[in-house]
């Protein structure tokens, strides 16, 4: 698998998107103690001085980052290559920022689906589908048009 | 009447929607709600759960816009952790919506909740099938939804309906439409792998395309898809490397790359081809996740020789600069890369200490941890004090500050730093590993070893790891066994350890080892009776593996004690002797039979040992001075290797196998032992036969395996040599250059030793005696130091010829797979076979995910019908019944190959091409004897 699972919450550990490539991750257990664990373990960490990658199961490792009061991670398998998915999330939050225009968390918190949108243009089944960013804002902004 | 053509309430909502005006909750003010509710979780679980009602009632309304609705706040609930897999049925109907805006949002819902329900996706098929019809311009959104939606719920049996429109798809004119069927399609393989296999060639044709982002998109799949099974995507790689060669996007280079390692895993000549490529990429590239990706392809890909020092060398190098940078990130995985090339020589990141060093003291703890694993490869005789203090530094401070001198500001701070227990466990492994290390190669001061364990011994028992004590035990037991010269100064930390409460509190499972110790060695003890006292007298029990080694220990104490004065204090001797039948007599009701058995033994034993103390008035009783030591000393205890005994049996095992002895022969040795049994000496001389037998035995089999004769000369050797062993104790005399009255130590406690067990256990002396020539053996592996080489060599050498067996046979199916795999690429038709074939082999990918492969096998047949070439068809037909065979588990005989199939994959692929060459029978017996 690639991306086994995207998420992102605040600081507080409120959940604001959350999406499961992996069905068999997700059926050992209980997404929300999952996010939970994730949640203790990626808070605890120092994120001034401490990498960005944690091991979290024998299955898989946490990429994350936090943009202000949102944490971004990703859960990839033990094998892959963190930097990679690293970048894969900067750019993430940056297609977000283009999109919403200097995004906030209230901006995702209030269009999350609008939000959603923008993940699915840019990961389908776990696996990074486009990566420039102008063809995904424009792509986006096509999407955006219809509501 | 006028009632009835009044407007009702909901009639009149549902006019003024059209017009944007809602009764209903919008999400805007189901999420403000949440907002202005948040200051108590009562308040605010009373809102959600009113909410939610709402949102059933609302769910279910006829109107499409309110549901949709409802459904979208469902969403955003269920991110708060509401199961909405009730509402899998509206969001069905939501999704089948003809509005762009309502679908998208229902199939939003169904990426979020049908994973929960797969039932549900049954009736989603046609719905999907529909959704999937590209036609007119407006469908490229619509279509592109579907194909986001699809790709995050699909199940097996959706992926087999669905996958023939998706590979329409990718015919498409639309570049959009084409990088999303093949993204989807991933996740269609992964449930249905049949349809790579049937579509390779259409699928693999998207790597050429004209779009970057579906070349891009291609690429990824494909890298992901090897990751579970490479081997049919090996025919790929010209075309990849042509791709490599001239793409200059980073990120599909970063995909090759990865895809690469996968590659080269299993195809060994990619690996020269390859190598070149990347080392010029790493020189051109200024990314350093390229950079990245490039070393970690050379590593991960097993395309770095182990006597590769030059590439190694440019790898570390970069890396060695990765890990100076301010990115933890970097430092962090150039770390893990560190280790790997480590692995693959240790010599190649030898030079590297002072890196590790620093390393060691980095702010992040998993950057620490990670450079601790490391110290294994660096560590030498010089640096190894060194190393050992800065790793003891970190476990006294519990909340390190450290000193970070940022390269960009100007002055340096410091940060507080939480150490996890985990990693003090972790350092305290690594402590005793790399002191231990081959024998303590490294070590050059033992007084500074006993130093060390003293300090992690206290340091450990304020750990959570029990297993700790074992290992430190350990250390101190094979001091004591290994280095006679330190024996005096290790004892002394031995009893500073058990007479520490904290450890014999938290951390008892040291004291095994400690407590087997001080009686084996307590002839060097002037006082035994305080240390009796000290042992025995304690407020709470030991733990029982602790009660086991005690009991003979303690007897041993006693008995050396008693024998060492001159004038012995039989007053003290009958005080003591009382104190210990009480400690014992309490354990003669242990329910741990051993225990109990040992101290009814020792009970007893004592008892007359009193009475006959009593009866004695001057000097010490017979019983005393000759029986009690004669208990403990039929010869000086010797390290043997882990597990040596186990080895031997194994050998013992694969000699079973042929008959060694003729005929005659054995008919000779029943005579002879009927014989015996007449005499009735049976036991002795049948043992002393069994002995024989041993030797015949292996002289048999070496000859067997034509093994050179050095080993027969060591065989021949091994009778004189034991008896040497027996007499003097040479390794020991080699041992420490230091005394020479050391040697006369040795030789007077040789008269005075034994195990516990043979205090116990008597009789099974005479049935050690096999093993007893194989603690001779394994001294060879265990032994310290120089001199005695010449003699050790000969008796290392007894070991390997097992070794040598096995590799050989190793060796002999290696050399024949080269060839097959020439053969293999000489012929192109071949090769698409093998694509083809072996993924259906690996049903692997179906074994990789979420559903039974023999789900994927009763499929399968349905679709034979539909795939085109007849002949194909046939080839498919036969491997199927195969693999029918094996998912049932029948290992028939006639299917040899197929069983070696499961266990040794990439033997398989090759062994089957030989069957289908018709290769002679020969070589199929030669896999048959792999297999075993």
């Amino acid at each position: 698998m690639a991306i086994q699972f995207i998420l992102c919450f605040n600081k507080q550990g409120v959940v604001r998107l959350v999406r499961w490539f992996d069905i068999c991750q997700v059926d050992s257990q209980k997404p929300q103690d999952m996010i939970v664990q994730i949640y203790r373990l990626i808070s605890s960490r120092d994120h001034k001085h401490q990498s960005n990658f944690v091991e979290f199961s024998d299955s898989t490792k946490l990429v994350y980052k936090r943009y202000a009061g949102l944490y971004f991670v990703m859960g990839i398998d033990l094998q892959d290559e963190e930097p990679i998915y690293l970048s894969h999330i900067h750019l993430f939050v940056e297609v977000l920022d283009a999109f919403f225009g200097n995004v906030c968390e209230l901006d995702i918190v209030f269009s999350f689906y609008r939000a959603y949108m923008v993940m699915d243009e840019m990961f389908i089944g776990g696996e990074v589908q486009e990566i420039s960013k102008e063809v995904l804002l424009e792509r986006l902004s096509i999407l955006d048009r219809l509501n | 009447m006028t009632s009835l053509y009044a407007p009702r309430m909901e009639d009149a909502k549902g006019r003024l929607r059209p017009f944007g005006i809602f009764f209903e909750k919008t999400l805007k003010d189901l999420i403000k709600g949440i907002r202005t509710n948040n200051t108590t979780p009562e308040k605010l679980q009373n809102f959600l759960t009113q909410a939610l009602s709402e949102c059933r009632e609302e769910a279910a309304s006829t109107d499409l816009n309110m549901k949709t609705n409802a459904v979208l706040k469902l969403t955003y609930l269920e991110m708060y952790g509401f199961d909405m897999s009730w509402a899998n049925f509206h969001i069905l109907e939501v999704m089948s919506s003809n509005k762009l805006q309502q679908k998208r949002v229902g199939y939003l819902a169904a990426s979020q909740s049908f994973y929960k329900d797969p039932e549900i996706l049954m009736l989603a098929t046609n719905l999907m099938r529909k959704d999937l019809k590209y036609g007119g311009n407006h469908d490229v959104v619509k279509v592109g939804i579907a194909l986001s939606g699809l790709s995050t719920i699909v199940t097996s049996s959706l992926a087999m309906d669905i996958c023939d429109d998706l590979f329409v798809m990718l015919t498409s004119s639309r570049a959009y439409i084409r990088k999303k069927a093949i993204a989807a399609l991933f996740k269609v393989f992964l449930q249905y792998p049949e349809a790579l296999r049937d579509n390779f060639d259409k699928f693999v044709s998207k790597l050429e395309d004209d779009d970057t982002s579906v070349v891009s998109a291609a690429v990824s799949v494909v890298c992901e898809l090897s990751k579970m099974n490479p081997a049919p995507f090996v025919v790929l790689s010209p075309l990849l490397y042509g791709i490599l060669v001239s793409i200059s996007n980073n990120w599909i280079i970063i995909r090759l790359l990865k895809l690469f390692t996968n590659l080269s895993k299993v195809e060994p000549k990619l690996r020269p081809k390859l190598l070149p490529k990347i080392l010029e990429l790493m020189d051109s590239t200024v990314a350093t996740s390229v950079l990245y990706e490039s070393i970690n392809c050379i590593v991960k890909g097993n395309i770095l020789d182990k006597d590769d020092y030059d590439t190694a060398m440019i790898c570390l190098d970069r890396l060695h600069a990765f890990c100076d940078s301010s990115d933890p990130n970097l430092r962090y995985i150039s770390c893990v890369l560190f280790y790997k090339i480590g692995k693959i020589n240790t010599d190649f990141i030898s030079k590297f200490d002072k890196l590790v060093f620093r390393l060691l003291n980095d702010v992040d703890v998993s950057i620490r941890s990670k450079a601790v694993e490391l110290i294994e490869g660096i560590v030498n005789g010089n640096n190894l004090k060194n190393l050992v203090t800065t790793l003891l530094k970190q476990f006294v401070n519990e909340d390190v500050v450290l000193l970070q001198s940022d390269s960009t500001g100007i002055e340096s701070r410091e940060i507080p730093i939480v150490i996890p227990e985990s990693y003090k466990v972790k350092l305290v492994h690594t402590i005793i590993r790399i002191c231990s290390m081959d024998n303590f190669i490294h070590m050059t001061d033992f007084e500074w070893f006993n130093a060390v364990l003293w300090d992690i011994s206290v340091l450990a028992s304020d750990l959570p790891d029990k297993a700790l004590g074992f290992k430190i035990g350990e250390q101190l037991r094979n001091i004591m066994v290994k280095v006679p010269s330190m024996r005096d100064s290790t004892l002394s930390t031995i009893i500073k350890v058990i007479s520490y409460g904290n450890i014999s509190n938290n951390l008892p499972s040291l004291l095994k080892d400690c407590f087997w110790s001080l009686g084996e060695f307590s002839n060097h003890i002037d006082n035994g009776d305080d240390l009796l006292e000290l042992m025995i007298n304690r407020e709470h029990l030991y733990p029982p593996e602790i009660q086991k080694v005690i009991i003979p220990a303690i007897l041993k104490v006693f008995t050396n004690w008693c024998n060492s004065a001159p004038n012995p204090n039989i007053e003290r001797i009958e005080f003591i002797l009382n104190g210990l039948l009480k400690y014992f007599e309490s354990f003669t009701y242990s329910k741990y039979f051993d225990i109990q058995e040992r101290a009814v033994e020792s009970v007893e034993l004592l008892k007359l040992v009193l009475e006959a103390l009593k009866e004695d008035d001057e000097g010490l009783p017979l019983l005393i001075t000759d029986v009690l030591p004669s208990l403990f000393n039929s010869y000086e205890l010797k390290p043997i290797s882990h597990g040596t005994q186990q080895k031997l049996q194994n050998t013992l095992t694969v000699d079973c196998q042929t008959p060694f002895l003729t005929e005659a022969e054995f008919q000779a040795i029943l005579d002879q032992e009927e014989s015996n049994i007449d005499d009735g000496s049976y036991s002795d001389k049948s043992l002393a036969l069994d002995d024989e037998d041993y030797y015949e035995n292996e002289d048999t089999r070496n000859e067997r395996h034509s093994i050179s004769s050095a080993f027969k000369e060591a065989e021949t050797e091994s009778d004189p040599f034991m008896k040497e062993e027996k007499e003097s104790n040479p390794f020991y005399l080699a041992d420490e250059n230091e005394e020479k009255n050391n040697v006369a130590d040795l030789l007077d406690f040789t008269d005075s030793k034994n195990t516990p067990e043979s205090s116990v256990f008597i009789s099974l002396t005479k049935h050690d005696s096999p093993q007893k020539t194989n603690e001779s053996i394994s001294k060879g592996e265990k032994k310290k130091k120089k001199k005695k080489s010449t003699t050790k060599v000969k008796k290392r050498v007894e070991i390997i010829p097992d070794e040598i067996v096995t590799d050989n046979e190793l060796l002999a199916t290696q050399q024949s797979n080269p060839n097959l795999i020439t053969s293999n690429n000489s012929s192109s038709t071949i090769n698409s076979y093998k694509g083809k074939i072996n993924l259906k082999t690996n049903t692997k990918l179906a074994n990789f995910d979420f559903f039974k492969r023999n789900d994927t096998d009763s499929l399968s047949p349905s679709n034979i019908d539909a795939e085109a070439g007849v002949e194909d068809q046939i080839e498919l037909e036969k491997l199927r019944s195969r693999f029918g065979n094996q998912s049932l588990g029948h290992t028939q005989a006639g299917e040899g190959e197929e069983v070696i199939v499961i266990k040794k994959k990439k033997k398989s692929a090759k062994k089957k091409k030989t069957s289908r060459k018709k290769k002679n029978a020969v070589e199929e017996g030669d896999s048959a004897i792999g297999s075993l």
